[in-house]
């Protein structure tokens, strides 16, 4: 039974969600007999799987809060606000109690005794008693203690048993069991043949029992059939005669065998092993890339064959795998639903919740991580941003205000966006704010976009006072450094007084991602896929033609590009044709000079590892077929950086001490770059 | 060949329980999370179905009316499973065609007993 009870434990804690969400849902819609029904079925499920995987006391908590709303199904009681927070605080307690029996915490006894009674003022019911569940039918008993007495029994089921799925034979066979059985079969309702309705039962039959089971005992092998079928049952004093008996036939014969198994429709799998399922696929992958790269030498069509047939494979094997690990956002969204509402409350501000795009997937790994952030800002949205009913209806707003929570994929991204309609943010306060926590120089000249990306700072806080919900300036720069770590990246619009949005840009996956692979001197880069548009050539004539300016002519367009052996202070030989890969970045279009595209390449993504954690462009490595390392570069950051020391060069930035300051952290950046790219050309075999 | 059974319920722990304990016994089982996913798995016999009365999409009821109207389950027992303590549903299960019923919680010892009850 212990096998099952952490099922139940998973799926009743999914419940409890569903719970939860109808229950917020019906407090804006009181009267959807849907979300009434939703509420209903899970608390049934809850508390009729938890009896049985034997948690007696949550199952009989839930009991009262299913008895409120099968009335409330019924008609017999409304939906209030009074009853819905009732039944979130009730839906809490159902979740301690379940925390209890998985044996993390205690649940509070004396809340959960508080919130029955409540329940059961609402529900007008005295002192609710626990359900009595009806009598079960045992099992047969077979030749207990006691007298054998002989039992004489009239069964004639009624016409359409047969129809109902009831074989009467099985009957027979288990009064068998309880003893020794005589049968005669009445015959004599049998009509005749043209009258007869092949599914109906005609027969009826007279049968005396030896047994020491009792009458109950005798009815319970009857008790689905004794409604509707003619059933007598007394002590007899002698047995009948055995003349004039019919051979009872045996059973009828089974139906067809089925064919073929039928899957069921999805299973439940611990993530530990999907991880490592991806951890085996992202190794194939590595294998796989060196048997290409082996049968592409040997020449070999024989081998070629085979290892195409393998990439294709192993490609269509990556892909799945991935899927597997993809989640809709649906559920961490709607989670966000009773943060809302919670919130809402206790700031005295009324908010509803939209929600947009909830079926967008996104690997696992990244949605787990995707919680606390999002928590941040729409907890961030609630107390600074919305106004409270009051100044919205001075201001002309509507006196509800509203979050809006959205997800859309975009390329290889995913675009999650929290938008309000509060108050904005005021471009000049962040801006007073950045100078006087020295963020800024007074004088520094800064976008609009730039200034509210200073919100991201660590230690930022534009409120006035500290509350209870945020205001301790540690929201943002979270917010920021997780967005980081999953390689996503934030960015926020705002007007005053019309709301804000903030924008995180989320990679599907973290595990694996096409490349394309590039060469500069000996070293192999790998640049995402997802980002690359185009690879153009690079002859010392157009290089000429730029008079030494970075800049390529892509069929007229001006593109500037930044030669990574430069970047990287690598010493090689300029060859004489260059490639430049045009990189999407959301800076623009940037090229960026290699030596030599070898080709796609599906990378498995490996961490640097700690040594490297403040290494900015090279989001990670990965190994090649011949067994060589080559760096994955982040473009975005390869160019942020470029122009970032571009600008400061050209005194755009924050002056004096601003500057020497942020000079210093990128030159040590671009160092820690520098380094890392040499040493990666040591590592070469 | 062993037999089939069907289990039908929206609660993945029952159906896990359910089926465990009848693969245990010998039986084949196959699962549906609600009515119409069983209208779609009953496209190959079984001979005994077990389900649930609350369930999302077609609840309990509707499930043995239509597997009731359908030739190709003909006299195929169904077995609900119920926590109602109203008679009401249990009785409209009955009108609807049900062989037999199980009242939750039960044990597996419980749940065997009756399936070999029905089916033999």
């Amino acid at each position: 039974m212990d096998a099952f009870q952490a099922g139940f434990f998973e799926e009743a804690r999914e419940l409890l969600a569903e719970l939860e969400l109808a229950l917020l849902e019906l407090d804006e819609k009181r009267d959807d007999p849907e979300l009434v029904g939703r509420a209903f079925r899970a608390l049934h499920t809850i508390k009729g799987s938890g009896a049985m995987f034997g948690l007696d006391e949550l199952a009989g908590f839930t009991h009262h809060l299913e008895t409120a709303f099968d009335r409330v199904r019924n008609g017999q009681l409304a939906v209030t606000s009074g009853l819905t927070n009732l039944a979130l605080a009730a839906s809490d307690q159902i979740k301690a109690l379940l925390e209890q029996a998985a044996g993390r915490g205690v649940a509070d006894q004396a809340r959960g005794a508080e919130i029955l009674a409540r329940v059961g003022e609402l529900t007008r019911a005295e002192q609710p008693t626990p359900p009595q569940p009806d009598s079960v039918p045992p099992p047969p008993e077979r030749a207990g203690r006691g007298e054998i007495r002989l039992w004489r029994i009239r069964f004639r089921p009624a016409a359409e048993v047969l129809v109902n799925g009831v074989n009467p034979l099985l009957l027979l066979d288990e009064l068998r069991q309880l003893g020794d059985l005589q049968v005669t079969a009445d015959l004599s309702a049998i009509p005749p043949l043209r009258a007869i309705v092949p599914e109906h039962c005609y027969l009826a039959w007279d049968m005396t029992l030896a047994t020491p089971a009792g009458r109950d005992a005798i009815r319970d092998v009857f008790i689905f059939v004794e409604d509707n079928s003619e059933l007598a049952i007394e002590t007899a004093v002698a047995p009948k005669p055995e003349a004039g008996r019919a051979p009872v036939a045996p059973p009828a014969s089974e139906n067809t065998p089925v064919r073929g198994a039928q899957p069921a429709a999805s299973i439940r799998v611990a993530a530990a092993k999907l991880d490592q399922l991806v951890n085996l696929v992202g190794e194939l992958v590595t294998v796989q890339a060196r048997l290409s790269e082996a049968a592409a030498r040997s020449n070999d069509p024989g081998i070629l064959d085979i290892a195409e047939l393998v990439e294709r494979l192993t490609g269509e094997l990556r892909e799945n795998s991935m899927s597997i690990r993809m989640l809709p956002l649906r559920a961490t969204f709607e989670r966000f639903r009773r943060l809302v509402h919670d919130l809402g409350v206790d700031l005295g501000k009324d908010v509803e919740l939209t929600v947009e795009g909830a079926d967008t997937e996104l690997d696992k790994t990244v949605i787990d991580q995707l919680n606390d952030p999002l928590v941040h800002l729409i907890r961030n949205s609630m107390d600074h941003g919305i106004e409270t009913p009051e100044v919205r209806r001075a201001a002309g707003k509507r006196p509800t205000a509203r979050i809006h929570l959205s997800a859309l994929h975009s390329g290889a991204n995913v675009l999650i966006r929290v938008s309000d309609d509060g108050r904005g943010l005021d471009a000049e306060a962040v801006r007073a704010r950045a100078v006087e926590q020295g963020l800024i120089d007074s004088g520094a000249r800064l976008s609009e976009q730039e200034i509210f990306s200073l919100i991201l700072a660590p230690g930022f806080s534009t409120a006035r006072e500290v509350t209870d919900v945020s205001g301790r300036g540690v929201g943002m720069d979270v917010v920021r450094r997780s967005v980081e770590a999953l390689h996503g990246s934030i960015e926020l619009n705002s007007r005053p007084s019309q709301g804000l949005t903030v924008t995180l840009r989320l990679p599907l996956t973290l595990a694996i991602i096409d490349g394309l692979l590039v060469r500069v001197g000996a070293t192999s880069f790998v640049v995402p896929l997802a980002n690359s548009l185009e690879c153009v050539e690079l002859t010392r004539e157009d290089i000429q033609a730029a008079h030494g300016n970075h800049l390529a002519n892509v069929r007229g367009e001006l593109i500037p590009y930044i030669r990574l052996s430069e970047y990287f202070e690598m010493d090689t030989a300029r060859p004489d044709r260059e490639q430049i890969m045009v990189v999407e970045t959301e800076h623009g279009l940037y090229g960026f000079a290699v030596d030599q595209v070898l080709g796609d390449h599906q990378t498995v993504i490996k961490n640097l590892g700690r040594l490297c954690r403040n290494v900015q462009v090279v989001s990670g490595a990965t190994i090649l077929g011949d067994g060589t390392v080559a760096l994955i570069l982040d473009p975005h950051r390869l160019v942020h950086n470029v122009i970032q020391t571009a600008s400061e060069r050209s005194g755009s930035l924050p002056g004096a001490d601003g500057r020497r300051n942020r000079e210093q952290h990128f030159h040590s950046k671009g160092q820690q770059d520098q380094c890392y790219a040499k040493q990666m050309e040591k590592l070469r075999p | 060949m062993a037999k089939t059974i069907l289990t039908v319920d929206d609660s993945a722990s029952v159906r896990q329980m359910v089926k465990f304990t009848l693969s245990e016994a010998g039986y084949r089982v196959i699962e549906a999370v609600d009515g119409k996913d069983a209208v779609v798995k009953l496209a190959s016999p079984v001979q005994l179905v077990i389900t649930d009365l609350n369930m999302p999409a077609l609840d309990g009821i509707g499930l043995i009316r239509w597997v009731r109207a359908n030739p190709a389950c003909k006299g195929v027992p169904i077995l609900m499973l119920t926590t109602e303590s109203q008679e009401a549903r249990k009785q409209e299960g009955r009108a609807a065609g049900a062989t037999g019923w199980i009242v939750k919680p039960f044990t597996p010892q419980q749940l065997l007993a009756v399936v070999r009850k029905v089916l033999g």
